[in-house]
């Protein structure tokens, strides 16, 4: 067990927000621009306090970054024990990055202001700390924390049905993360077994997963019921079909700024769930729910898509359109292939951007018209040309169109499903990928058709008096959209910091013990093949530069395609005219 | 060997013309006023592309002067997407195919551009207009130019995007963005075979880098995965099949081949130089460039080739069908387009690949100036298109129905003396004479599509014939006949409601003055709709000389010198030219040449040269059943587009419905289930909320216990 560390920056950046939501309680209530400014300095502190997070980041190592350990309950092996890497890493930039969006849009909020912001930046700091924690009960108390701002933010400030919405959210993800909480104990139990030790420490843990010594004899037998345990919290939180139905209803009815952080983040804890938890700590039973997952995400692509294509709310349209991204997202990862896996993992953060840019411009009509409906829309595109425009590229990243940062992610996370098909990983065939590029195909369908629905055709004669969006809203939406360029314009930004911690996440998922990467083994490093590599120790805390002693497993990113027959000599080729 | 740094430029002019125009445009108009701001606008959306085409002669006749061989160059600007095991840089290559598709692009597209800035001198909304179709530009060239079939990939999406753009361009008629939804959607099922080929394409490169001897981390790059295609799939033919047909769907979108051309007849509510340059010259043609840049992967697959050819000639046939039964000028150069791309693809599908290409550039001079030309009358005739309003034009609209003439000349096929004889010569050679191929019966598939190729050419001369002569032909002005109030004021007039949105601390709103205001910027200018007394004009310089321009080189010159002596074929392919002949001899098929289209032109004009026959006429009860099915597109739009329109829209409702009842009531059964359980036991009262908290406790309860037990007992069973 490594030594005690104290705390250091990630529980500074933990901190920033509690400390941010304690003044804005102690600040009256009728002071409400003080209430906003504080929770704005407080966003955009935590904003930089995770931009310096990413300066220290280390991008040439998969391993654990910035971790901190101090003891805790010693009893019952449960410490407080943060680190960040490559997989986190992004997410939590985009965790603050929505968070000073979300509160800069939350100006407009005028009902109860002290307890929205300090439910604001509660939140902020519960997810955070889902990406940072390196302990099961750690992650567990984050994961289970961020449902109490949300659910207060859906109960108190949301739409007209928003008690059934607030209650179906928080129940239903409720419900289903005590499955994990179960499977957690199992698992410190396991680690007794193994090693004599009671210990949630998911480094420890993965080790011992890695090593081949936690699943052993009958323990095997238990490690489909434990990823189910796990991976039903995370299907619920993505969300997957059939477990989705709690998310358009929580989407309607939450406030502007609760739908974008829902929509930019919290779905996130689910897809992150599988890729630092589920996948790592069940190798052989994620392996075998492949085909299951797969299904599933397929059917969410399309599903989500086609119920998306009918709603006449566009706020439940974008809903359920989540839906069908997140399909993809899961797509990529359950793929088990490098480039689906990185496409997975990308999209997550376009999703997280564009998704985010939606219900946020969704949410700066709805402070003006107060609805929701297609019906009491149209033909905005001459009363505000500007907002159409925005909207308009908002939307097309969404649709994954080339350029934009949607295109990359659903790309790859398309072409990993693609050659897992042809290699006939796990159970996969073409099918999967065929089935989910149709979605690609009902994305434009309903995408193109909300906009036309919104912004062409004569204008609705009750918003002929409706003005364009003011400067500040123009500035906050550019931010979203400078970004959804930028990750489709230059992607390699965004990628290569996070690509070995994820090549180290497949191979340990599809890699034979002792043949996979080990957070927790300095030895062990990705090189810039993806190839699990052993090499020279390090000074521990440090990632410089590394001298490679020996190759522990390629990373096989190309599957093998065997060839057919060989056609008769002659005559196959068709013939260029003469 | 240097390399062409300057193919940037091509691309980058454009693209920074699209910047400009969409940043400032608005800004410049309202500064300058509407007349001088639209001009200066307009000089900066003309001037990137008339730049760009300059610095591409210049490339292009560099390359020329090189050796053969060395006609290829890739110039890497920077990598884009970089993964462990796949390396796609955003790099151009220039050779003899991106070039001469780069050609086109910019020089119509300058034409075109200036055609525009006339054309579209009255509209409110020029700079977002020129900042569509500059940005198409730029889509195009990283079409053509992209060395890696992800990048053709993304001009391949880039113009389809700005082709929905600009066939919705007039959006506050929900009927244009609807057209621009469905060109959208079509196009986005031809991506779909697209994405998958470029999967396919992949997938097999990468598990063969070895057998191809391939280092280059650039592996899906055209330079890498060109060369020794053959060799590669000669061990794949199964999968060259799939690959080729793959890759083939998205060529079918894009370039509108039937099952889904449906999308470009409707994609005629874009302004007319759009309908020319982006549904006519350059965009509609990039299916044929697709399969000139994979001809080897499609030669592989015998099939897919015979597929090919034989999709491309029944569109031919359908396509030219359905014209004769069009009433409105666009639709007829429409439903032409789609006949006309099915030659192309009958080129390619017999392995005339380099043919397929010639008609791609002569037909984007005489479409292009058709449709210029069409522009010219509507502009002319007060924005009606309907030909039975037309007639004895000829006089009134000279230099139009000069350089039409020519266009028709070139599409008719009238021989030796324009374009469009000679290319499609070089299809239907090679086509009649293609043995050793996959047979249908006594002929070869291609063999039966080109010898349908000349049915369509007679064809063809027919319905052109039947355009040009009601439109400027005849002695009768039925614009004379319309009736005072045929035509229907749309005036839009201005609302002058006063709403009360409560009140607006946020200054959402307009006040009164602001509102006023607004309501004059809005206003249309007031529209001159075709009437009796209606006098036509021919257009002004800016538009007559694009014509004129485009009709020189829809003359016979170009297609004779590309087409003798092999010229094009050696460029395209770098193979020397030699002289083959068929069973089917180069006099027989001049001699069909003659016939088809001086037949076709016979009887057009013996039809249609006096007068529109009354079976034709307003009274689509006179109408022959043949035509009516015609007019109506023998069904296909109605069974395909709307029927999937209403289809998806009863799935989608279904699956909503089953959402709500079925998925959703699942878990509320559960939850009521519970709270009825709970209403037994005297816990609680009820309700959801209690029941999901009681259902969960109770599943948490069993599933730890199960869990303390069964891990208690791997325990110790070890």
């Amino acid at each position: 067990m490594m030594e005690p560390t104290g705390f250091g920056l990630l529980s500074a950046l933990l901190a920033v927000p509690l400390i941010g939501a304690l003044v804005v309680l102690f600040v009256p209530e009728q002071f409400s621009k003080a209430i906003k400014g504080a929770a704005m300095i407080f966003s955009l502190l935590a904003f930089v306090v995770s931009v310096v997070v990413f300066q220290r980041f280390e991008p040439g190592t998969y391993h654990m970054q910035l971790v901190e350990f101090v003891p805790w309950i010693d009893q019952l092996g449960i410490h407080y024990r943060v680190g960040i890497d490559g997989v986190s890493l992004w997410l939590v930039l985009l965790t603050t990055f929505l968070n000073v969006i979300a509160v800069w849009f939350s100006f407009y909020i005028e009902k109860r202001v002290k307890t929205y912001f300090a439910m604001v930046l509660i939140l902020l700091t519960a997810m955070l700390g889902v990406f940072l924690s390196l302990d099961l009960i750690l992650f567990y108390a984050f994961f289970e924390a961020s449902l109490i701002p949300m659910a207060v933010m859906i109960w108190i400030w949301g739409g007209s049905n928003r008690n059934y919405a607030a209650v179906k959210f928080f129940v239903y993800t409720f419900a289903a993360s005590i499955f994990m909480l179960v499977g957690m104990i199992a698992m410190a139990g396991l680690h007794r077994e193994a090693t004599g030790v009671m210990s949630f420490d998911l480094l420890s843990l993965q080790a011992e997963v890695a090593n081949g010594r936690l699943w052993v004899g009958e323990a095997m037998k238990l490690q489909p019921l434990l990823f189910w345990a796990f991976a039903l919290a995370f299907m619920v939180k993505c969300p997957m079909f059939p477990f989705h139905t709690w998310l358009p209803d929580a989407h309607t009815e939450a406030p502007t700024a609760g739908s974008v952080i829902l929509a930019g983040v919290l779905l996130k804890m689910g897809t992150f769930g599988f890729l630092r938890l589920a996948l790592p700590l069940f190798p052989e039973a994620a392996r075998q729910a492949v085909p299951v997952v797969m299904t599933l995400a397929v059917v969410g692509i399309i599903y989500g898509a086609v119920v998306a294509a009918v709603q006449p709310d566009v706020k439940k349209l974008v809903a359920y359109s989540s839906v069908a991204h997140m399909g993809f997202v899961m797509l990529g990862i359950f793929s088990l292939t490098h480039n689906g896996i990185v496409g997975g993992a990308y999209q997550q953060l376009n999703h997280g951007i564009s998704t985010g840019a939606l219900f946020l411009l969704v949410g700066l009509l709805y402070e003006r018209i107060h609805t929701r409906l297609f019906a009491d829309m149209g033909g905005l595109k001459a009363q505000m040309p500007i907002f159409a425009a925005l909207f308009l590229i908002v939307m097309l990243s969404s649709v994954g169109l080339p350029g934009l940062n949607g295109f990359v992610g659903e790309f790859l996370a398309l072409m990993g499903a693609f050659e897992a098909g042809v290699a006939g990983f796990n159970g996969l065939n073409l099918w999967y990928p065929a089935i989910a590029g149709v979605g690609v195909i009902l994305a434009a369908v309903y995408l193109l058709w909300m906009f036309q629905k919104v912004f062409y055709g004569p204008v609705n004669p009750n918003l002929v008096r409706l003005k364009d969006l003011k400067p500040g809203e123009i500035a906050m939406v550019s931010l979203l959209i400078l970004f959804a360029v930028w990750g489709g314009v230059y992607p390699n930004t965004f990628i290569k910091p996070m690509e070995k911690a994820l090549g180290a996440v497949r191979l340990m998922t599809v890699n034979e013990p002792g043949q996979r990467p080990v957070w927790a083994d300095s030895t062990l490093e990705i090189d810039h093949n993806g190839d699990l590599v052993r090499v020279t120790p390090r000074r521990p805390g440090s990632y410089g530069e590394y001298t490679v002693l020996s190759v522990v497993a390629p990373a096989n990113l190309h599957v093998p395609v065997q060839p057919e027959a060989r056609p008769a000599p002659g005559g196959a080729t068709a013939r260029r005219a003469p | 060997m240097s390399g062409f740094p300057s193919i940037w430029l091509v691309f980058f002019l454009p693209l920074a013309g699209f910047l400009v125009q969409s940043l400032l445009g608005g800004s410049v108009v309202r500064f300058l006023g509407p007349k001088f701001g639209r001009t200066v606008m307009g000089a900066l959306a003309v001037l990137p592309v008339a730049a760009a085409f300059l610095v591409a002669v210049d490339i292009t006749v560099q390359l020329a002067g090189r050796p053969v061989g060395e006609r290829a160059v890739v110039e890497t600007l920077f990598p884009w997407i970089q993964l462990f095991g796949l390396n796609v840089p955003f790099e151009f290559r220039v050779d003899t195919l991106s070039m001469t598709m780069t050609l086109i692009i910019t020089g119509i597209g300058a034409l075109i551009h200036l055609y525009a800035t006339s054309y579209m001198a009255e509209d409110r909304d020029f700079p977002r207009f020129f900042t569509y179709l500059n940005l198409f530009i730029a889509a195009m060239l990283v079409l053509v130019l992209g060395n890696n079939l992800v990048l053709t990939f993304v001009g391949w999406e880039g113009v389809g995007l700005c082709s929905y753009l600009l066939i919705g361009f007039w959006y506050k008629d929900v009927a244009n963005s609807k057209a621009a939804n469905k060109a959208f959607i079509v196009n986005r099922i031809g991506d779909w075979g697209f994405t998958l080929g470029l999967f396919g394409v992949a997938t097999l490169v990468a598990a063969n880098r070895d057998l191809l001897g391939v280092t280059d981390p650039r592996w899906l790059s055209f330079d890498v995965i060109l060369p020794k295609a053959t060799e590669l799939l000669a061990l794949y033919p199964g999968a060259a099949t799939a690959i080729a047909l793959l890759l083939f769907i998205g060529a079918m979108g894009k370039s509108a081949q039937y099952p889904l051309a449906i999308w470009l007849p409707d994609a005629m509510a874009g302004p007319t130089p759009v309908s020319a340059l982006i549904h006519a010259a350059t965009m509609v043609t990039s299916g044929v460039y697709l399969l000139n840049r994979m001809s080897d992967w499609f030669l592989a697959s015998p099939v897919a080739m015979a597929i090919v050819a034989g999709v491309g000639a029944l569109t031919a046939l359908v396509g030219a069908a359905t014209a004769f039964g069009q009433t409105d000028i666009k639709k007829v150069l429409a439903f032409s387009t789609v006949s006309q791309l099915g030659y192309m693809f009958i080129a390619c599908g017999v392995g005339a690949f380099y043919a397929g290409l010639f008609h791609v550039i002569t037909h984007a001079f005489f479409k292009a100036l058709l449709f210029l030309g069409s522009g010219a009358v509507i502009h002319a005739m007060a924005h009606n298109q309907d030909m039975r309003n037309y007639g004895s034009l000829a006089k009134r609209l000279p230099i139009t129905y000069l350089t039409m003439g020519i266009g028709w000349a070139a599409i008719a096929g009238i021989p030796f003396l324009f374009a469009g004889f000679w290319s499609k010569e070089a299809i239907l050679g090679p086509a009649v004479n293609l043995e050793k191929a996959v047979m249908l019966g006594p002929l070869t598939v291609g063999q039966w599509a080109g010898w349908l190729g000349f049915v369509v050419a007679a064809m063809t001369a027919c319905y052109m014939t039947r355009m040009m002569a009601l439109t400027f032909g005849t002695s009768e002005e039925r614009w004379r006949a319309i009736e005072p109030d045929h035509g229907h004021h749309h005036h839009v007039h201005p609302h002058h409601h006063h709403h009360d949105h409560g009140p607006d601390p946020n200054g959402f709103f307009m006040n009164d003055d602001e509102a006023t205001l607004h309501e004059a910027q809005q206003a249309e200018p007031e529209h001159h709709v075709l009437d009796r007394n209606h006098e036509p004009h021919e257009v002004p310089v800016l538009m007559w000389l694009p014509l004129v321009v485009l009709a020189v080189f829809s003359l016979g010159w170009l297609g004779a010198w590309l087409y003798e002596g092999g010229v094009l074929k050696t460029w395209l392919t770098g193979m020397p030219y030699k002289s083959k002949h068929g069973p089917v001899s180069h006099e027989i098929l001049i001699g069909l040449s003659f016939l088809t289209s001086l037949g076709g032109i016979a009887l057009g004009l013996w039809m249609y040269r006096k007068r529109l026959p009354e079976s034709e006429g307003w009274d689509l009860k006179k109408w022959s059943p043949l035509r009516l099915a015609a007019s109506r597109q023998f069904a296909i739009d109605e069974v395909l587009g709307e029927g999937s329109v209403k289809a998806g829209g009863v799935i989608g409702s279904i699956s909503w419905a089953f959402d709500r009842y079925v998925v959703d009531g699942i878990a509320h059964l559960l939850a009521i289930v519970s709270g009825g359980f709970g209403h037994a036991l005297k816990w609680v009262q009820g309700g959801y909320v209690r029941g999901y908290a009681l259902l969960m406790q109770i599943g948490v309860v069993a599933l730890i216990g199960y869990l303390i037990y069964a891990v208690s007992m791997a325990g110790g069973a070890r």
